[in-house]
């Protein structure tokens, strides 16, 4: 499951960088991309 | 609308992510009936809570609370917000006793509480009424409204990605059960929230901004006499009926799946599901959290945006109004596309691995095991199962060609059990309660709505509706409908209860010893010996939860339109009611052995 949210947080923050145009779309793609990280590290912590 | 190829191969991305976590859990899913429909009951609140509320998110959600934003403004949403009086009922009176109940479904519920022919009746009926037409019905629903947001998005080159991932998702749904499914509906849940967020975030900046969009959306509503931002209805002129019924009395009395009285359908499943009764209650509690404050803002400025940006959409028929929020994903730069339309899929998939999970959860628990095959091996019934989930797909997605009107099938669904929530709710609470109380209900119900459907100008209504409108309401054909049918279904059920025998005293006393409500159990507690009493933390804890949760969506509300100061008010007297609500939580003797 870890996995799967770093699976998705990456290509976020690779889109942030790439694609969005304005200071809002990067906040609005990064947080995300950064919940997802965060949400995968806690998960990967649990199991362990 | 054309993706460009970094959105589909986001998409295609995100598609082998969840089926692989959907796979990852089939063999654990395989061992038996408990792990495939009820994942070994070990999940802990966050888990179970979150997959609550992606099953609830839709992906048509988003579309209804824009339609109904576009039509009656932000106040309209208390069509659906009022469900949280009921939700905070469930967390604070009914999650733990479910849990203690150890069903494996709601409907088996029936044999642990009732006695007789009647309760077998009441059983394997449920179990085919639930798992088949109803699902159906919401499977066709759900599937019709993603064509729809498929066919505003890309004409009709995107059915094959419909196809695709409808197919994909029965195929892990079969093999993985309730692991797979509360698994990927994590990873769901956040997509779909991410989605929403970026969506909602690009639309405010296309109508120039907060600032922008409020003075736009005030002026427009002022020229048609409406304040479409107020989060209640205009005070001083006469209340819609509508309000009052969704305030008053549909939250405790009309069966809605995901915001059942007292639990029940996909909830019910995961509070069953969860560790133990206090992991049950807390699971609800952040379910309720995420589903009233979390969810709805990112959708409704999406539709305040739509009002600006997309000219004449305000005089639009209410199937264009909906339509709207896919309409709004035109405006979203290449690569970020993709992931919204992720997460619409994101939203489908959740709610379709949910629907088929539960209704072979009660054809297999509560008809096949019973009443055809008893007594056969854990492997047989997991293979069984898995046939089922299967068929059940295949019938949903027949169903979704066959069916013309999904919104008037869904009506008839809810009308047809709208006075039955008392019924639900008392049988934990009143030995008196049995099968014949539930049958009468769900009759009394259905033949209300159905006289009502077929004359509708009856005298009983057109003399309720004037005696409303002289009390002062603005009545409409719907609400009155509503409290006709709670009327005459609670008068029906109550007469029906007195003049049948109670359950086996036997039967009562061995659901009282093993769940241990409190409440009117009077001849059944001094058979016990001991009497399990209410107590008064959960009334209060039930008073915070509503109010918690009413003062954080309002301060989001806040937040996201810029009030800073009345934001932050709200959020900090919303943490208070949190924190007084977490210590009556932590007071309460959950697992009633004190």
């Amino acid at each position: 499951m870890a996995l799967g949210f770093w699976g998705v947080g990456l290509p976020l923050v690779l889109f942030a960088i790439v694609f969005c145009r304005t200071a809002a779309e990067r906040a609005a793609v990064g947080l995300p991309a950064a919940v997802f990280g965060l949400v995968g590290a806690l998960i990967y912590r649990a199991k362990e | 609308m054309r993706l460009a190829a970094v959105d589909w191969l986001f998409i295609a991305w995100y598609f082998v992510l969840s089926i692989g976590i959907g796979l990852y859990y089939s063999k654990r899913a395989g061992r038996s009936i408990s792990e495939y429909f009820l994942s070994g009951r070990s999940l802990p609140w966050w888990l179970l809570g979150t997959s609550m509320v992606a099953t609830t998110f839709s992906s048509d959600t988003p579309l209804a609370v824009a339609g109904i934003v576009i039509k009656d403004g932000v106040a309209g949403n208390w069509l659906w917000w009022n469900f949280l009086f009921g939700g905070a009922l469930t967390i604070l009176f009914f999650a733990h006793l479910w849990r203690r109940a150890e069903v494996v479904t709601e409907v088996e519920f029936i044999d642990i509480r009732y006695s007789g022919r009647a309760a077998r009746f009441l059983r394997g009926f449920k179990a085919l009424y639930l798992g088949i037409p109803v699902s159906c019905i919401t499977f066709g629903w759900v599937t019709l409204a993603m064509v729809k947001i498929i066919r505003v998005i890309f004409g009709t080159s995107g059915t094959t990605a419909l196809a695709v991932c409808l197919g994909l998702t029965v195929f892990y749904t079969t093999l993985s059960g309730l692991w797979g499914v509360v698994a990927t509906d994590m990873l769901l849940f956040g997509v779909a929230m991410a989605g929403s967020i970026i969506l909602s975030v690009v639309s405010v900046e296309k109508a120039g901004g907060v600032a922008a969009l409020v003075a736009a959306v005030k002026a427009a509503g002022a020229g048609a006499g409406k304040d479409t931002l107020a989060v209640f209805p205009p005070l001083g002129r006469a209340l819609p009926l509508a309000f009052f019924v969704a305030l008053f009395v549909q939250w405790w009395a009309v069966y809605y799946p995901g915001a059942e009285p007292g639990g029940g359908g996909w909830i019910a499943q995961r509070m069953l599901a969860g560790k133990d009764a206090r992991h049950a209650v807390k699971g609800t509690l952040w379910f309720a959290v995420a589903h009233y404050v979390i969810r709805p803002w990112p959708w409704i400025l999406t539709a305040l945006a739509a009002l600006v940006v997309l000219p004449g959409i305000a005089g639009a028929p209410p199937g264009e109004m909906e339509a709207a929020y896919p309409r709004m994903i035109a405006f979203l730069p290449k690569g970020i596309a993709g992931i919204v339309v992720a997460s619409l899929f994101a939203a489908f998939m959740s709610t379709i691995e949910s629907v088929v999970n539960l209704s072979g959860s009660f054809l297999l628990n509560d008809f096949y095991r019973p009443f055809i095959r008893k007594n056969a091996s854990e492997k047989h019934y997991v293979a069984a199962s898995r046939l089922l989930v299967l068929i059940v797909s295949l019938a949903g997605a027949g169903f979704s060609y066959v069916l013309g009107s999904v919104r008037m099938g869904w009506q008839l669904i809810m009308e047809l059990s709208a006075g039955i929530g008392l019924v639900l709710l008392l049988r934990w609470y009143w030995w008196r309660i049995n099968a014949w109380s539930e049958i009468a209900a769900l009759s009394a119900s259905a033949a209300t709505a159905v006289f009502l459907k077929a004359i509708p100008a009856n005298g009983l209504v057109r003399g309720l509706g004037a005696a409303l409108a002289r009390a002062g309401f603005e009545v409409d054909a719907w609400g009155v409908g509503i409290l006709v049918t709670v009327t005459v279904t609670t008068a029906v059920w109550l007469a029906v209860t007195f003049l049948t025998k109670p359950d086996d005293p036997q039967k009562l006393l061995a659901f009282y010893k093993k769940v241990r409500p409190g409440g009117f159990w009077g001849p059944v507690a001094k058979l016990n010996g001991r009497a399990y009493g209410l107590q008064a933390a959960p009334f209060a804890g039930w008073g915070l939860a509503v109010l918690m949760i009413v003062l954080l969506l309002l301060g989001v509300g806040k937040v996201v339109f810029m009030e800073w100061a009345a934001g932050a008010a709200y959020l900090a007297a919303g943490a208070v009611a949190a924190l007084l609500l977490s210590k009556v939580i932590a007071k309460i003797d959950w697992e009633g052995r004190g």
